[in-house]
């Protein structure tokens, strides 16, 4: 049998505040894995300005500078500044931010940095919603998806935005998407872009059990029924042109992916036929865009 | 690291919130509701072998590629696996869980394909050192004398074994054609088990060159004289001219002396005895045609056997049943009735119901009558009678002579080498516990596999290492995200017109890269097999490893008990409790 | 070298001399010929100083509380709309007490739009934990980004220079540049306190609790209250080098005089003259100029006040409800005291409004006429 190749340092120790099966807590230890100990992270308000604990103590094992909700792309194209000023070309700037943090407030920072292809690593940790707030709807909420601001009588009537097609357009070097269930892949994606000068993102899929309304141990299946459903396909795009898409040999419907979650559980038929067709209909985008 | 610290005030604090120590004291394990921990569960195979292998652990091994390793582990339950691997009914595969995925792992392949490489590693095999606990002797060296003798052998115990015909191995040598199981590889199996110090002695049947008081220097006995005398159909014209015993028959190929036949022979049965005497007809170049009275899904005999006799010319009429046997003109002519199937009878099948004036005939020129086998309990001491065609004993095999256990065909109406092996193996632990006055029912309780009434002999060697678990693995508990559909392979089979030209093995064994392939296949249900899926996914880092080690601990200071490691274990290996609070 | 330059040029050369690492800012008028003439320098090659041109003002002290905190030296300049926006990073910035420079073109905010000369966008932000220092003249616009820069790595607060649009901005006057050496030798390299280091990795602003949370204002509080001493002794010592102090506030005038007026940046420049004016004419007054805003010089104030009885405030600025901050802040200094001149407050040149020596004229008269003010808010040429 193949071991895995997981890198084994752990740069987050454990002592942490994360509620009991976290997608993002799964996703940022291995995220820190392929990292290194060479970075420098930025950290958006988030649940992550919680998470590692408060004063004097953090679970982080690298340096990490917690910063406004805003300022994910301002604040890392700074350190990069700084660092480059003293010399250091080694040490990788990563942000990690919420899908708060890059769709919405953060959205402005992130984009003047990309289209400044500033030299850093931009992580979104997408759980669909402001979740440190306590589970408000954020413009990455899937339609249809009850928060506490989009609650069942009048869930979220919009589609999520498409934040992949946003940095395309910026034209940076490297997006791609991850999720955990598949962590190779989310290892090898982290490590070609530290390969990579420039702006490169990661938007990281991050089932969260309060959020979302799920067992804690359905974590990793969610993830993966995410992308199995096609909901959260697997790609990579070079330079805003060049698509990669990632082969999936398991589609299911979507009914097995939203059956599974609390927030979904008062769709009628007809809005998970919906759903079925617009996952249906951004593949099919998606390929078209890979044709070219 | 992992101190809490503490401040008297500004004067002691640092310009800003700067962080100045880890949360490694903040024991999150104090948030738990449950509990994972690792055990290994039972899987389904090892529950339905009835000699007890450790299937999971032999697979893991070839695929560790460590076929040697392999090897060692059947070896602790099993001394037979080359002839296991060719003969076996293989149980096991029809309760493998991936059986319901896609298709079942072709175990007994695997079991073969061990068993033959690790004869080519010619490794020499040590007799047992040591002194003897004491001395035991064995009528019959079928599978189960064989199996008794081999594991009392490594219990320590000098162990004679007397074969009443000239050659060793019962059935497996009589009964079984070459052509499925070759004769060298029974050889050399037997001289594995003789290489330990186990004596066998032939041409000695018991109450003729040895009577009952000639065994009285022994701790104990076991009797496994088998079921050698072939069942009588009581109709007219049995006894007559070219009409054929299927055992005779069978030992006389198997001995390589001549057989008289005509052309075309009818053979009546539907057993393996049946089909070995069909297929043995075939490739003696002469017609067969076999009579069995129900229909195909009620034929006893291998499904993997009828198939290749089908292939290789047999010829079966279902649903018919000779009621007399006349000679007309040198011919044989079998007068048969018509059956139809009727209710479920104790053997679980539908059965056979005459179709009256449905009389017809059939002519050839011999007939050999292979429609079941039985005991023969004429040389046993008294206290061993036959009761519905079995000799009864207690579940350890003790019968009501004190020191005297019997089993395999003798005392069991399922009559498999399997079973036989399984029974020797029962045996041989009941006479230890007899011998040093031990309770043989708890000892039998700790060594079952799962709930029984398979048994681990291993596990009452070495208790710590893998200890019981009535719990078996069932496929709802298995997470199928991480296996992908894959064919099951195939050992390859000679051409018919070639396979029927002799009794040469028609069968391959798979080679190590085939081996390798099927055996990754396998689930390994129950059993870690460190996949490491349980490590990588943890969100706390609670699954300790080291850089090399696979440590099987999960640290309590820090789990928050939030299953992930459960729901992601492909095999079922770790399980839940709630947290004790 | 002396040079006939802006107030935009010569905080130009304030930084090209302040050897700053990493500027980050975003144009808005009347600041923008400040980022025109640094893109030009470095654009040249002249300057390697790294500027990052970010799509708003927010993002600039973001992005400079990054740069800082990696342990460079950084300035951002901005004016009113800009500094508002970036209001939030502000209280970022010396929370995090990061010696960061930023200038300040004193412009009014909206709304309506107004782009000019106005104190209200420096002043709304008196409150975020800023060091504020007001320019009369481009000289000190200079010489006090030099001095700002060794204040703030001093006491390790952030160091707000402002200075007038337009009128210091984009006007013309002889500025003395020191050279390259002489700065040196005035300001060593900036030493972070706590460097981000991947091989002693530390979390930088990490969450706290009610259990800390005072301790570290507290901390803040100290440093404030250490900035008249060692801002102080960097003016003296500035002196010593370049033949040039400003203190934290100037007194000027008749020594026994008992009205006073008190004003800022431009302001200060026309008083001056018009108390000349008042002496000659035979009126025993005083001018107060104040340097200083942040933290608010009572002490300094107070030993120059001594002795007088009535104080002229002049505001170019408004906090609507209340009047003028700077005669807010100093009524407030005065209560605890045991002489306390009557203040009267002014305001005037609110949006660009332009402060005549006659309008300053009619302030001072109308002080001395009065012996208190008739009305809590005393505005200057107001049109009614």
């Amino acid at each position: 049998m193949k071991k895995r190749e997981i890198p084994f340092s752990e740069n987050l120790g454990h002592g942490h505040l994360a509620c009991a099966g976290c997608g993002a807590a799964v996703s940022m230890r291995l995220t820190l894995k392929a990292l290194g100990e060479k970075t420098v992270m930025v950290l958006p308000a988030s649940c992550w300005s919680i998470v590692p604990g408060s004063w004097p103590y953090s679970s982080f094992r690298i340096p990490v500078i917690h910063a406004g909700f805003v300022t994910g792309g301002a604040t890392a194209s700074g350190i990069r500044a700084a660092l480059d000023v003293r010399g250091d070309r080694e040490s990788v700037v990563a942000v990690w931010a919420g899908d708060g943090g890059t769709f919405d407030i953060g959205l402005q920072a992130l984009s003047g940095a990309a289209e400044r292809n500033e030299d850093f690593i931009y992580i979104c940790n997408d759980n669909e919603g402001y979740m440190n707030t306590g589970t408000q709807r954020s413009s990455a909420t899937p339609m249809f998806a009850w928060t506490t601001t989009t609650p069942v009588m009048q869930p979220k009537e919009n589609p999520k935005k498409d934040i992949m097609a946003i940095m395309a357009d910026h034209h940076i070097p490297y997006a791609a998407t991850a999720t955990i269930a598949y962590p190779e892949d989310l290892l090898r994606k982290i490590e070609k872009a530290k390969r990579i000068r420039g702006t490169r993102f990661i938007h990281l899929l991050s089932p969260c059990p309060p959020g979302w309304r799920i067992p804690s141990e359905l974590t990793i299946k969610i993830s993966r029924l995410a992308v199995r459903s096609r909901i959260f396909p697997l790609y990579e795009i070079e330079n805003g042109i060049s698509y990669t898409l990632q082969e999936e040999s398991h589609i299911v419907p979507v009914k097995e992916y939203l059956k599974l979650q609390g927030r979904f559980s008062h769709l009628a038929e007809s809005e998970i036929e919906v759903t079925q067709k617009n996952a249906e209909k951004a593949w099919k985008r998606l390929l078209k865009r890979a044709e070219v | 690291m992992g101190k809490q610290l503490t401040f008297k005030g500004a004067s002691d604090m640092p310009m800003i919130s700067i962080s100045l120590g880890d949360m490694d004291w903040n024991k999150t394990g104090a948030w738990r509701a449950q509990r994972p921990f690792y055990e290994d569960r039972t899987p389904p195979c090892s529950v339905a072998c009835p000699a007890g292998n450790d299937i999971v652990t032999f697979i893991q091994k070839i695929t560790q590629g460590d076929v040697e390793g392999a090897w060692n582990v059947i070896k602790e339950e099993n001394p037979f696996p080359g002839i296991c691997g060719r003969v076996c009914f293989h149980p096991c595969e029809s309760k493998c869980n991936r059986g319901n995925y896609d298709e079942p792992i072709a175990i007994h392949a695997l079991e073969r394909f061990v068993s033959d490489f690790a004869f080519n590693l010619n490794k020499k095999i040590e007799k047992i050192p040591g002194v003897r606990k004491g001395k035991v002797a064995i009528i019959g060296s079928g599978p189960a004398g064989m199996s008794c003798a081999y594991h009392l052998a490594k219990l320590h115990y000098e162990v004679t074994v007397f074969e009443s015909s000239s050659a060793s191995g019962g059935l497996l040598r009589s009964g079984i054609p070459s052509y499925r199981l070759p004769k060298d590889i029974l050889d050399r199996e037997i001289s594995n088990i003789e290489a330990l110090g186990v004596e066998i002695r032939t041409g000695i049947p018991l109450g003729e060159n040895l009577a009952w008081d000639g065994l009285k220097d022994y701790q104990a006995i076991f009797i496994a004289t088998g079921a050698h005398q072939n069942r009588r159909l009581d109709i007219p014209g049995e006894e007559g001219k070219s009409v054929f015993n299927g055992l005779d028959f069978l030992r006389k190929i198997n001995l390589n002396q001549k057989v008289k036949l005509g052309e075309k022979i009818a053979i009546i049965g539907g057993g393996n005895t049946a089909i070995d005497v069909a297929r043995s007809v075939i490739r003696l170049r002469k017609k067969a045609i076999l009579l069995y009275r129900r229909s195909r899904e009620e034929m006893p005999a291998f499904k993997d056997e009828i198939e290749e006799a089908m292939e290789e010319g047999v010829k079966i009429r279902y649903l018919v049943n000779p009621i007399r046997i006349q000679q007309k003109e040198g011919l044989k002519r079998l007068e048969c009735l018509r059956m139809e199937l009727g209710e479920k009878d104790e053997s679980g099948r539908r059965s056979p119901v005459p179709i009256s004036r449905s009389n017809f005939f059939i002519e050839a020129d011999s007939v050999i009558i292979a429609a079941g086998e039985e005991i023969d309990v004429s040389f046993l001491p008294k206290g061993m009678e036959k009761r519905e065609g079995i000799v009864l004993t207690q579940r350890d095999g003790s019968t009501g002579i004190k020191g005297v256990f019997a089993g395999g065909d003798l005392t069991s109406n399922q009559r498999t080498v399997a079973h036989a092996i399984g029974s020797g193996k029962k045996a041989a632990l009941a006479i230890d516990c007899y011998l040093n006055g031990k309770d043989t029912e708890e000892a039998i309780h700790r060594i079952l596999i799962g709930e029984g009434p398979s048994l681990s002999i291993f596990r009452h060697l070495h208790p710590e290492a893998r200890p019981m678990n009535p719990h078996v693995v069932t496929f709802e508990e298995l997470n199928m995200d991480y296996f992908e559909p894959s064919k099951r392979l195939r050992e390859s089979k000679g051409p018919v017109k070639e396979r029927v030209k002799g009794f040469g093995e028609v069968t391959s064994t798979f080679t190590e890269g085939f081996a390798l392939e099927e055996a990754e296949r396998c689930f390994s249900c129950g059993t870690c097999n460190e996949c490491e899926n349980c490590y990588v996914f943890c969100p706390d880092a609670s699954i300790l490893k080291t850089e090399d080690i696979f440590s099987h601990q999960v640290d309590y200071d820090f789990c928050k008990g939030c299953g992930i490691c459960f729901s992601e274990c492909p095999r079922g290996a770790i399980s839940l409790r709630e947290e004790e609070r | 070298m002396k040079r006939v330059i802006t107030g935009n040029q010569a905080v130009a050369y304030g930084v090209i001399l302040s050897r700053v690492d990493v500027i980050s800012a975003y144009p808005i008028t009347p600041q923008t010929t400040i980022v025109e003439e640094l893109s030009e320098l470095i654009a040249s090659g002249r300057l390697t100083t790294r500027f990052l041109k970010v799509e708003s003002e927010h993002s600039a002290m973001a992005a400079l509380i990054g740069a800082s905190t990696g342990g460079v030296r950084c300035f951002t300049a901005t004016s009113s709309h800009g500094l508002a926006y970036m209001h939030e990073m502000l209280h970022w910035a010396s929370g995090a007490r990061l010696p960061i420079v930023l200038v300040n073109v004193n412009r009014a905010i909206g709304a309506p739009w107004n782009i000019w000369s106005d104190q209200s966008d420096s002043l709304s932000q008196r409150d975020t934990g800023w060091i504020q220092l007001y320019c009369e003249n481009n000289q000190e616009v200079l010489d006090t980004i030099l001095q700002a820069y060794r204040i703030a790595e001093s006491v390790k607060l952030p160091v707000m220079v402002v200075l007038d649009a337009y009128v210091l901005s984009h006007t013309s006057e002889p500025v003395e540049i020191p050279t390259m050496e002489e700065v040196d030798a005035f300001l060593p390299p900036y030493c972070p306190e706590y460097p981000i280091d991947t091989r002693e990795p530390m979390a930088f602003s990490v969450i706290t609790t009610p259990e800390y949370f005072l301790e570290f204002r507290y901390k803040i509080q100290k440093a404030m209250e250490q900035v008249p001493e060692v801002a102080k002794k960097v003016d003296d010592e500035f002196r010593s080098r370049f033949g040039r102090g400003y203190g934290s506030i100037e007194r000027y005038g008749r020594r026994d005089a008992e009205i006073l007026l008190m004003t800022s940046g431009t302001v200060a420049s026309t008083s001056r003259i018009v108390i000349q004016k008042f002496i000659e004419k035979g009126v025993s007054v005083a001018g107060i100029k104040i340097k200083r805003f942040r933290p608010f010089p009572s002490k300094e104030i107070y030993e120059e006040i001594k002795g007088a009885r009535k104080l002229a405030v002049i505001d170019r600025n408004l906090s609507a409800g209340v009047g003028g901050i700077f005669a807010q802040e100093l009524r407030a200094s005065l209560y605890s005291r045991e002489e306390r001149p009557q203040v009267f407050g002014f305001i005037s040149g609110l949006g660009g409004r332009d402060i005549t020596p006659e309008l300053i004229e009619e302030a001072v008269q109308y002080t001395v006429e009065h012996p208190q003010p008739e009305e809590e808010i005393l505005w200057l040429g107001l049109k009614k």
